[in-house]
């Protein structure tokens, strides 16, 4: 017995010795000082007490900003409509037992959706600024392109779960494409696309606070500016104010998924 | 009960009202989004840039093209985005243990103050986005990776400690009071009862939210902290377009080993 408690103590000191030895040399690689990082929740602390801390709500209040504000959540909502309707379809091409046609349609559509997804909104945000120019147009593209990939993957994963018995039976009754999916396989995931509507607009609204950052217009046009010009009083009321929106939006589409998970039951 | 004493009448009288009340409701949703669309869209573009169409294409053909030169030099920022997010994720699982003992409602030391303040960090954590902790970061510490790590240690504490801390309070309690009435102090209870029932679930967790980190961190350079974010940055502002489809390539290249990485653990440890 002690033997056994030795051996295993020796070889979890080997194990973690070795884990801070791999982590040491991760520190070197990127360059890191370990001076800098010790004392980092040191200075972080000590930025927010010394420049963010006095935060000016007023500035948050201005005209300007509230304006600025719905042109956040109607980008929010716009980019929702358009990513949903051709994500819906791309998850359908995408769901392996559902797929029309599985050699041509299931893989673009799985490409498609793993693609948008694997870029992040800011980096679309950027390249559609460069192809349409400043303003909302290249934000709501960009929240589109965001959309189709956290809605097609949830989706898509929802379609292949439908019980296939309802829509085998369908088909070999001599059903068409739109008839299979009008009547056996809606009714099974309404509910679940709903429910995953409604929590993709709550992702989108948060992805549409920061995109402005990047020239799409909104909230994070403003938060730009004031970091560029280091009004870190007034950018410090941007972020509180971004945190008291989203808390808003995760409550609500949390009490609206529930009510709506509640009323199908 | 009174529902199936209902005549015809009766029936079609309530569904006419009930179709009434939904085609208010979906006029009054179409003339909002039309409203935004005109508002937002329409008069918020300047269409004269955009041109007819021409414009765009010309625009997307810049980013037709590889370019080579400079795949050599993008080796070490995809390797740098990488382990910016293996000790970010290491790092935010650190900082939510104590985050997530205080939010579990069974084993929170101090009672309604200690769980609330938890719920509040959580809260605060996952609602500021990744790039606005970046941007605190690089304020706070300087230019670098370890901002980088900083913010998506950040980003990550709000949602790892509120999956562990639901695991700990959907945890059996018979192991636990067992533990506790043989005379097991609190670290036995948490070393011996609960972490061996919260493990798997921990360390999947864990892997989710390294995959989404990857993610993350890809964008990081963006705001001044390193890896392949950087390369895109200089790429765009350099104007080299096909340099930035080949910063693209590495960043869906990254993110689809990171993919199949973590789908592989997730099916071992599971």
């Amino acid at each position: 017995m002690e033997q056994i408690y030795k051996r295993n103590n020796a070889k979890n000191f080997i194990f973690l010795s070795l884990f801070f030895f791999i982590i040491y040399l991760c520190f070197l690689y990127l360059g890191i000082d370990f001076y800098r990082f010790f004392s980092a929740l040191g200075n972080f602390g000590k930025l927010i007490a010394n420049r963010y801390y006095p935060v000016d709500i007023p500035y948050a209040l201005e005209p300007g900003y509230l304006a600025s504000i719905l042109d956040s959540i109607q980008m929010g909502y716009l980019g929702l409509i358009i990513g949903v309707i051709v994500a819906s379809i791309l998850a359908y091409l995408a769901a392996a037992n559902l797929t029309p046609s599985k050699r041509i349609g299931y893989p673009i559509g799985k490409f498609l959706i793993i693609f948008a997804r694997s870029i992040h909104e800011t980096i679309w945000t950027i390249l559609f600024v460069t192809i349409v120019g400043f303003g909302m147009l290249a934000g709501t593209m960009a929240l589109t392109m965001y959309c189709i990939g956290f809605f097609g993957k949830l989706f898509s994963e929802e379609l292949e779960n439908v019980d296939m018995k309802l829509v085998d039976t369908m088909r070999s009754n001599g059903a068409n494409e739109m008839q299979v999916f009008a009547y056996g396989v809606w009714p099974q995931v309404k509910t679940a696309f709903t429910g995953i509507l409604i929590y993709t607009w709550d992702v989108c609204f948060r992805a549409s606070t920061i995109i402005g950052f990047f020239g799409a217009g909104g909230m994070g046009w403003y938060l730009k500016r004031n970091v560029l010009q280091l009004e870190y009083a007034r950018t410090s009321a941007i972020i509180l104010s971004i945190i008291v929106l989203v808390i808003f939006s995760e409550a609500l589409s949390a009490y609206m998924r529930d009510k709506i998970y509640k009323e199908t039951q | 009960m009174s529902g199936y004493n209902l005549g015809v009448e009766d029936y079609t009288k309530q569904n006419s009202s009930k179709i009434l009340k939904k085609i208010i409701f979906y006029t009054i949703a179409i003339l909002v989004i039309f409203l935004s669309v005109y508002f937002i869209i329409i008069l918020d573009t300047d269409w004269h840039r955009i041109g007819s169409g021409e414009g765009i294409l010309k625009q997307l053909s810049y980013f037709v093209g590889l370019d080579f030169k400079i795949m050599p030099y993008l080796i070490k920022p995809a390797f740098e985005t990488f382990l910016m997010a293996c000790l970010g994720t290491m790092l935010g699982l650190i900082m939510s243990l104590p985050v997530a003992w205080l939010g579990a409602k069974n084993v929170t030391p101090l009672g309604m103050a200690s769980f609330s303040f938890a719920r509040m960090l959580m809260t605060i954590s996952r609602s500021v986005h990744e790039i606005i902790w970046a941007l605190i970061f690089v304020g706070a510490v300087g230019l670098g990776a370890l901002p980088g790590i900083l913010a998506l240690a950040f980003r990550s504490v709000g949602f790892i400690s509120k999956i562990i801390s639901e695991s700990i309070e959907g945890a059996d309690k018979k192991p636990i009071e067992a533990i506790r009435a043989a005379g097991g102090s609190g670290f036995d209870v948490m070393y011996y009862g609960i972490i061996p029932q919260i493990l798997p679930t921990v360390i999947g967790t864990i892997i989710f939210e390294w995959d989404i980190n990857i993610r993350r961190s890809a964008v990081m350079g963006l705001v001044g902290a390193g890896g392949l974010g950087l390369a895109f940055f200089r790429q765009m502002h350099m104007s080299n377009y096909p340099g930035v489809t080949t910063v693209i390539m590495f960043i869906v290249g990254l993110i689809l080993i990171g993919e199949v990485l973590s789908h592989y653990l997730r099916k071992r440890i599971i």
